[in-house]
């Protein structure tokens, strides 16, 4: 990948590129709450069946991720936790956040213990609404991501600031 | 002799030494693990941190709290309507069974009694809601233990009851049907007939699970005699529902204390097992899908006509007075405690959810088990994190 | 000493002017405790409510569980009589304490069924599985101390709710092995199910649920009930 970090790769290289990592995402799956159970129709059931869109909801670990779903309710117990998990997926990698809960805190947002959207903790690519969310509006969801994806131009994420490791 | 005798000093200090060397090998110091608080086999985000001795479990420690968020404090702000929305939540596999117990809390401060059309379908979709509730742990216990399909069939025949729901209420998951008085709406057009037709499927997908498990060796050796709970600790912790009654407890909040909802006047019956393992809490729920089943055909049968409110105001106040009604939940005996001082909002509501005291047992129960087992027994007990967590 | 109130509430139709099952529950702790309990409360064929006093709580568990039969342990949890003094929350203008609004000033404090003396009254629900009948225990926990004795030894099911109620309310129980946060992490400060307990979020941005008490537009007054 020497070439995308120099900001050098060739257009049509970049849209193979692109066009592999968009149907081969590695989902982890982070049930939290109600949706959960719709993220579980969704990517486990025969009706929704997932995998159709190129998207392999089976990896056993965050490190062998590109794209997590976060689905329900984010606690201020389990957002240290969030954190951690999101930093220990390889770049490039994305955020899908399902539910209000997880948008903007939903019927929860006066809580004294929920924290009021993940986007606080994690930057978040795609916002699937509703509470829960069909099925289908994943996976809508999930077609929304994947055409970011093939546009995406990889050098220029590069082209930032310099990663600094402590 | 010397030769001989040395021989056999070097052969004595060989095999202490051997001796020494596999009981250094064999003896284990004191482990921690820690499961979740993101684990596949806790439905969500409980954490257990087990203490191993080798493979025996000395010490369990479930920490919760990871999905707490709050629900007594919001109910105090919210107007009685507002929190029939929010504890849609609470356990959101069989949302509108959530809703049920509250609302009659209510009834019973308000001194209103919902029409008899409406107790009905109170109780029609209620049974529905156990139906997508315990349809789920049917196949999930089975892939704690390793087998992948039965998941697949739950989610399969699952969708025809969500459907259903969906179709009657509007909401997949959230209904928010229930009203203080009565019903929202009345069913929809041809819903009675899909209905039946529905729980023809729901009764396939017993008997298929049923051939599919229940006589399955490694099914039948990893849950009979596994996480035995006695009738006397499972009620000094509260437990309730299913599996109270796989300890060989036969009571039923909807047989013996049916308030508001019309299950004395269905024909069915009240599983128990005698053996309080992981089998008899999988065979009871089992039983109780069918009885569900058997349940929503007469419910269809015998709805009456009539209207599906009562006269309330449109403004609800409730009088002042406290009050407790429990109902029979998918997960085990659900209350409210309902304080009310005469306002729109409720002073204070003590929510009493089945998983909480299901999963209280859990340091007792999983005390001198084997770390495989503490999958299998977590999932016999079946809890909803939100149902624990509140 | 012994009220037995029972008379104060206009039955409902068909429901029955007595309760004999209840009544003997209440007979079988005042013939206990004596002086342990301070006031009874029955609604025939409905519920019962039970309050003693602080010495006799371990035992009030004790009779219920081994003389009466009420061997299965529900709940327990805590009731702040506290007017809330942010209002009823409901009206954005009175909870917005932010924009220099004091708090409203403290109504009387109000005791619900079976009465009670101190702020804050614990709650526990025993079981009777074979008779289908259960009994609310109601104690008064001192104001100045806020300790109770612990039920754990009689249901091991008490202890995550005296945790629960720990937590919640900053109730401590004397004898409770391992009195610990249950729910919130550790850092968290406050106890949030106490009336004076404010909710920030609301206090920062008005309840936009507000709109559903306001009167529909074509609908006469008096019929909206407000």
């Amino acid at each position: 990948m020497g070439l995308v970090e120099s900001g050098k790769l060739p257009k049509p290289l970049t849209k193979l590129l692109n066009i592999s990592r968009k149907y081969s995402m590695w989902v982890y799956q982070w049930g939290l709450a109600c949706c959960a159970i719709e993220m579980g129709a969704a990517f486990g059931s025969p009706r929704y069946d997932v995998m159709r869109l190129g998207v392999i909801p089976f990896p056993a670990s965050p490190r062998q991720a590109d794209l997590v779903v976060v689905s329900g309710t984010v606690t201020d117990k389990m957002a240290p936790v969030i954190r951690r998990l999101y930093e220990q997926m390889p770049e490039p990698k994305y955020v899908i956040s399902m539910g209000s809960c997880a948008n903007c805190g939903g019927p929860y947002w006066d809580s004294y213990s929920v924290t009021k959207g993940v986007d606080q903790i994690i930057p978040v690519d795609v916002y699937v609404p509703g509470c829960p969310p069909r099925p289908e509006a994943l996976l809508e969801g999930i077609v929304l991501l994947q055409e970011m994806v093939a546009n995406e131009d990889m050098a220029a994420k590069w082209k930032g600031d310099p990663l600094v490791v402590d | 002799m010397t030769a001989i005798s040395e021989r056999q000093q070097r052969a004595y200090i060989a095999s202490q030494a051997a001796d020494m060397r596999v009981n250094v090998e064999l003896e284990t110091e004191g482990m921690t693990l820690n499961i979740g608080p993101q684990h596949p086999a806790t439905h969500g985000t409980l954490r257990i941190i087990v203490k191993l001795d080798g493979e025996l479990v000395v010490a369990a420690d479930p920490v919760p709290g990871y999905m707490h968020r709050g629900y007594e404090k919001l109910t105090e702000v919210r107007t009685y309507p507002q929190v029939n929305t929010l504890i849609n939540r609470i356990d959101w596999l069989g949302s509108f069974a959530n809703e049920v117990p509250f609302i009659l809390a209510a009834e019973q401060l308000m001194d209103v009694e919902a029409p008899p059309r409406a107790q009905w379908i109170r109780t029609l979709l209620f049974e529905l809601s156990r139906i997508a509730n315990v349809t789920l742990f049917l196949g999930d216990m089975a892939v704690q233990l390793g087998a992948v399909t039965p998941v697949f069939y739950a989610f399969r025949d699952r969708e025809y009851v969500l459907n259903l729901i969906e179709s009657a209420t509007g909401g997949r998951f959230h209904p928010n049907f229930d009203r203080i008085g009565g019903i929202k709406d009345d069913l929809p057009k041809g819903w009675i007939a899909e209905t039946k037709q529905v729980m023809v499927k729901v009764n396939a997908f017993c008997d298929e699970l049923e051939a599919l498990l229940l006589g399955n060796e490694i099914f039948n050796v990893r849950t009979r005699g596994i996480g035995v709970i006695p009738p006397e600790v499972a009620l000094s912790y509260g437990m309730s529902g299913a599996n109270l009654r796989a300890s060989g407890v036969d009571w039923d909040h909807r047989r013996d204390t049916p308030v508001g909802l019309v299950y004395d006047k269905l024909d069915w019956k009240v599983w128990t097992h005698p053996d309080g393992d992981s089998f008899a809490r999988y065979w009871v729920r089992l039983q109780e899908v069918r009885e569900a089943a058997k349940m929503v055909i007469q419910l269809c049968d015998g709805l009456p006509p009539g209207p599906i409110m009562a006269k309330v105001p449109r403004i609800i106040k409730v009088p002042e007075g406290e009050a407790w009604v429990a109902t029979e939940n998918p997960l085990g005996e659900m209350g409210y405690y309902v304080v009310s001082k005469g306002e729109l909002v409720p002073f204070r509501v003590k929510i009493r959810s089945a998983s909480f005291n299901n999963i209280s047992i859990v340091p007792w129960l999983l005390r001198g088990v084997y770390v495989p087992d503490v999958i299998t027994i977590l999932a016999s007990l079946y809890f909803i994190l939100g149902d624990i967590d509140r | 000493m012994i009220r037995l109130s029972s008379t104060d509430i206009d039955n409902a139709e068909g429901a029955p002017a007595t309760d004999e099952l209840r009544s003997s529950l209440v007979e079988g702790l005042v013939a206990e405790l004596h002086d342990g309990v301070v006031a009874s409360h029955l609604v025939p064929g409905r519920d019962v409510w039970v309050r003693v006093t602080a010495d006799a709580w371990e035992s009030a568990g004790r009779v219920c569980r081994d003389l009466l039969g009420c061997t299965y342990f529900c709940y327990l949890s805590v009731i702040d009589w506290l007017p809330s003094p942010f209002g009823r929350s409901m009206d954005s203008s009175v909870d917005n304490v932010l924009e220099g609004v004091a708090a409203k000033d403290p109504e009387p404090m109000t005791h619900g069924v079976a009465g009670g003396e101190s702020r804050f009254q614990l709650i526990a629900r025993l079981y009777d599985v074979n008779r289908h009948v259960g009994v609310n225990l109601k104690v008064d926990v001192p104001d100045d101390t806020l300790t109770m004795t612990t039920w754990t030894k009689l249901f091991g099911g008490a202890n995550w709710h005296e945790r629960e109620a720990y937590e919640m309310f900053g109730i401590t129980f004397a004898g409770h092995p391992s009195l610990r946060k249950l729910y919130l992490p550790g850092d968290f400060e406050g106890y949030p199910l106490r009336k004076d307990f404010p909710l920030l979020a609301r206090m920062v941005k008005p309840w936009p649920g507000i709109v559903d008490v306001e009167a529909m537009p074509g609908v006469a007054d008096d019929e909206g009930g407000e």
